[in-house]
């Protein structure tokens, strides 16, 4: 991935998860079987061309740990299970609602090739994406190689967005996305392999932050101004 | 406060390390030192401009004793106003305030018939806790120490360390908001005039209470009328309002009980002591090098028009976006005329004010004024021009995004003002303005058009919310925004090139000085948390800063050779001063504030007098680079101060602003670490 996902390519990918229903962990506890894997996220324009650095994906019992350069002071993990999307931060023990500060959380989500939508609308719902509830379709057109990977091409709608999206078989992931103006964020060298379960742990001593009072802090100096 | 090592500041450097690391590898592959190859008329060839927030002059050196040989300085303690260890001194009455009785319409020069002093102990309003934060927080300053870290998603450093680190941990207030700030030695009984903000509660180390510094009520508390003037001060400024116009202005008393929703009472009148390990890195720089003890704030009132002016000479309007002025909305529009029935509370304490026009309120009795003053300053207001007297967001978001309805969104349009920047790029000169946590407001500003927020709401409150979407870049709130002059113009912010070549932030200026590509012209402020703002920052986390980057070109002593750091503040932030004032035109000047001139060769502990404001620091770069005024209306065409032996403040050839070359000798490289 690219340190910023390109304007474009992250308003169209937000604008495709416009619509949602509630954020629910039950949307994600139907995965049929968990396969562990790692894998390079890599993310190219409409000419194929790799766009800034690969981040780093761990997958293990519907957790997704997400190394990406846009946020390289921790790691993002979700918890398919528990409806969950942190940031954390393990050197300083603390970790945050992820919400929207990386794509890849509501994208790179264990999802049913029967029902994809409903994961990663679940996804959108936990990044707290506005304008939840709208109606999402999931038409599946073919099923076809991603390299040496079948995997089952989905035409994807949200909020008058679009996009095509490819779901392993085998691993009940989506390996590929392909955006209206031809950018591409894939999953490139998938291992599968066991995982250290360390690489998805939340120490017990971690501390949630939240933003709020920093902004509270901040209405008090000259940084901020009330319209 | 001294801060050894930098680990404590380098969270608020708030860029991702892929951010820093990528421009250290950039910054790699160009060509050394280009400014090396331009000329200039001295032997400096980088300016650094580093601004703090809110402190005044004899706030921060009101007792200070100069270390040059006979050397003097103008402050409380040589006035006598105070004595060393800050309690009163013989003259104390110097800095005695008043109150006025309710007069017809707005006034900047207060009947001497219709005014009082406060003579009983206590009765001038006491030092407040208004905005200081009352305990440590997990996400705002003061934190919890083990949170503080971790706040930074925020902070890339490898080397931050918690448990090392405790000034963004401390000095909250421990008590209850809007109250007398009883840590203030003898709160409640406080004396007519300054009290140190010094004792076994408080120190630089301590949040202290916020007031309100606006155009009109700065003007206010300035007191100047011709009805004052004398030889010794020839403009008639008595600066002894200050309390009382910060109880009044917002004091609806014609209601029983009487209705007041700001509390900054009389914080004004706090100063600190330098002479007491008090803000004592500041104390050690003006040691080691040159302090102006007659700069002063080029803009009556707060931080936006005060930036403003620093980055063009001039003050902002509101036009059409396309360099037309226009008239904004009625609601933007200032009347600071006393409410019916109140003692002094304005009607519409709003932003813009059309000061070619004497029917507007608030205009006459400041142009009177000017046309009154024996040298009859012009007040410098175009014909129908609304200009941008208090804090107004630009028009631009810091991604460049600009607001399609800056009227219902609260922001002014496109400026078309002529920058320092706009000068020094048709040179080929190099600069830069590095702005504390700007690539997370960037962030955030990207989110925030995404969710179609940067089209409808004010921009503050549009990355407050993306904040809450984006916990990893939240502390972009932190960037300032109206502290960028460049970030109002649409010659550089309406110009992708130009914004992503210009406007960076704090970590880029330390890999472009450790990578020896600084600019030639670099303009560094840091974000809300670290900036000194009272309240909500503190003058040890702004000493925090400057060390920071002291400490970086501490390491390249070739840069450092060829470079001048000039440290000073937007505003005084409200705080009362002492020292002589001299209206320019409309918009300013204001109190003093410190300058600190940090170079191999202004040093030696000297205190230089000429006269001169945030636009002295675009003469000094003009007249570096051989450039000329920005504008024909822009202050940079005021001629050098001519000072005289018997009012060594006072020019002789009003209005004038020094250029700051005399702070210097250029003949006598003296190298020395900055700090000892």
């Amino acid at each position: 991935m690219p340190a910023t996902l390109p304007t474009s390519l992250r308003r169209r990918t937000i604008a495709l998860c416009l619509t949602f229903g509630l954020a629910s962990a039950d949307a994600f506890a139907h995965a049929a079987h968990a396969i562990e894997f790692s894998a390079d996220i890599v993310s190219r324009d409409s000419a194929g061309l790799a766009i800034g650095s690969a981040a780093k994906l761990y997958v293990s019992n519907h957790k997704v740990r997400i190394e990406t350069p846009e946020a390289s002071a921790g790691f993002l993990l979700t918890d398919a299970d528990a409806g969950t999307a942190y940031f954390v931060r393990p050197a300083q023990q603390v970790f945050m609602d992820a919400k929207q500060s990386s794509l890849l959380t509501q994208i790179f989500v264990p999802v049913d090739a029967k029902d994809p939508c409903r994961r990663w609308q679940a996804a959108a719902g936990i990044a707290g994406v506005t304008n939840a509830g709208g109606e999402w379709r999931c038409e599946r057109i073919n099923d076809e190689f991603v390299g040496d990977r079948r995997a089952a091409l989905f035409h994807v709608a949200s909020a008058g967005s679009a996009s095509q999206r490819w779901i392993d078989s085998d691993l009940e992931f989506p390996i590929k996305l392909l955006a209206a103006d031809g950018t591409t964020i894939a999953l490139e060298h998938i291992q599968i392999e066991a995982q250290p379960p360390s690489l998805f742990e939340l120490s017990p001593g971690f501390r949630k932050l939240d933003p709020r009072a920093l902004i509270e802090r901040i209405k008090h100096s000259d940084a901020w101004v009330d319209p | 406060m001294r801060i050894n090592g930098r680990s404590h500041l380098a969270w608020g450097m708030s860029a991702a390390l892929s951010f820093s690391l990528a421009a250290l590898a950039n910054a790699n592959e160009k060509p050394k030192d280009p400014a090396d190859s331009v000329k200039t008329e001295t032997p400096i060839k980088h300016v650094i401009i580093l601004i703090g927030e809110n402190r005044g002059t004899d706030h921060t050196f009101g007792v200070y004793k100069p270390k040059g040989k006979q050397q003097t300085i103008s402050n409380l303690l040589s006035k006598g106003i105070v004595n060393e260890d800050g309690s009163p001194g013989p003259n104390f009455a110097l800095g005695q305030q008043f109150s006025v009785t309710p007069q017809k319409s707005f006034y900047i020069g207060a009947p001497a018939k219709a005014k009082s002093a406060y003579n009983n102990a206590g009765q001038m309003p006491q030092p407040n806790t208004n905005g200081a934060p009352v305990t440590q927080g997990t996400t705002g300053a003061p934190f919890v120490p083990a949170f503080l870290a971790g706040l930074a998603v925020l902070d890339p450093s490898p080397d931050f360390n918690a448990n090392t680190d405790t000034i963004l941990t401390t000095g909250f207030t421990g008590l209850p908001s809007d109250t007398l700030d009883s840590r203030i030695p003898g709160a409640g009984v406080l004396p007519n005039g300054p009290f140190v903000l010094q004792g076994a509660n408080i120190s630089d180390d301590d949040y202290t209470g916020d007031m309100t510094h606006r155009f009109y009520q700065a003007w206010q508390q300035s007191d100047c009328s011709v009805a004052n003037v004398t030889k010794a001060n020839p403009t008639g400024c008595l600066n002894d309002l200050f309390p009382f116009v910060m109880a009044t202005y917002d004091l609806d008393d014609s209601k029983t009980p009487a209705v007041q929703h700001n509390f900054s009472e009389g914080n004004e009148m706090g100063f600190y002591d330098a002479e007491q390990e008090q803000a004592s890195t500041l104390k050690t720089l003006a040691d080691r090098f040159s302090l102006s003890d007659n700069f002063h704030q080029s803009f009556q009132g707060g931080t936006g028009a005060n930036h403003f002016m620093l980055g063009t000479g001039d003050a902002g309007f509101w036009s059409d976006g396309n360099g037309n002025a226009i008239t904004p909305p009625a609601n933007e529009i200032a009347n600071p005329n006393p409410a019916a029935g109140t003692t002094n509370k304005f009607t519409a304490d709003n932003n813009f004010s059309n000061c070619s026009d004497f029917t507007q309120p608030g205009v006459a009795p400041i142009v009177s004024y000017l046309e009154a003053l024996s040298y009859r300053p012009e007040p410098n207001c175009a014909t129908a021009h609304y200009y941008m007297l208090d804090n107004t967001n630009p028009g631009f978001l810091p991604n460049g995004f600009q607001a399609p309805s800056p009227g219902a969104q609260a922001m002014l349009p496109g400026s078309p003002v002529r920058t320092i920047g706009d000068a020094l790029n048709e040179k080929s000169i190099t600069w830069a303005y590095f702005g504390g946590s700007y690539n997370d407001a960037v962030a955030l500003s990207n989110d925030a058009v995404t969710a179609g927020t940067a089209a409808t709401l004010n921009s503050s409150t549009a990355l407050g919310e993306a904040a809450l979407a984006d916990p990893a870049h939240s502390l972009g709130v932190a960037y300032c925004q109206i502290c960028n002059p460049f970030q109002y113009a649409t010659s550089i912010m309406g110009n992708t090139a130009q914004r992503t070549a210009h406007i960076k932030d704090t970590v880029d200026l330390l890999a472009d000085i450790q990578s020896d590509t600084l600019p030639s012209v670099s303009f560094g402020k840091p974000d809300g948390l670290l900036d000194g703002h009272p309240s909500s920052s503190k003058i040890d986390l702004f000493e925090a800063y400057v060390q920071q980057v002291l400490d970086a070109l501490e390491a390249h002593p070739k840069l450092k050779a060829e470079t001048v750091v000039f440290v000073t503040w937007d505003e005084a932030g409200g705080y009362w001063d002492s020292g002589f004032i001299q209206p320019i035109d409309f918009f300013g000047d204001g109190p003093r504030i410190p300058l600190l001139t940090l170079s191999a060769y202004s040093t030696g502990g000297k205190v230089n007098h000429s006269y001169g404001d945030h636009v002295s620091l675009l003469k000094f770069i003009e007249r570096n680079w051989k450039l000329k005024p920005l504008t024909d209306r822009s202050r940079d065409n005021l001629p050098n101060p001519k000072m005289r032996g018997d009012q060594p403040y006072v020019p002789a050839n009003m209005p004038a602003l020094s250029d700051l070359f005399d702070l210097f000798d250029f003949d006598h490289a003296v190298n020395q670490p900055f700090l000892e």
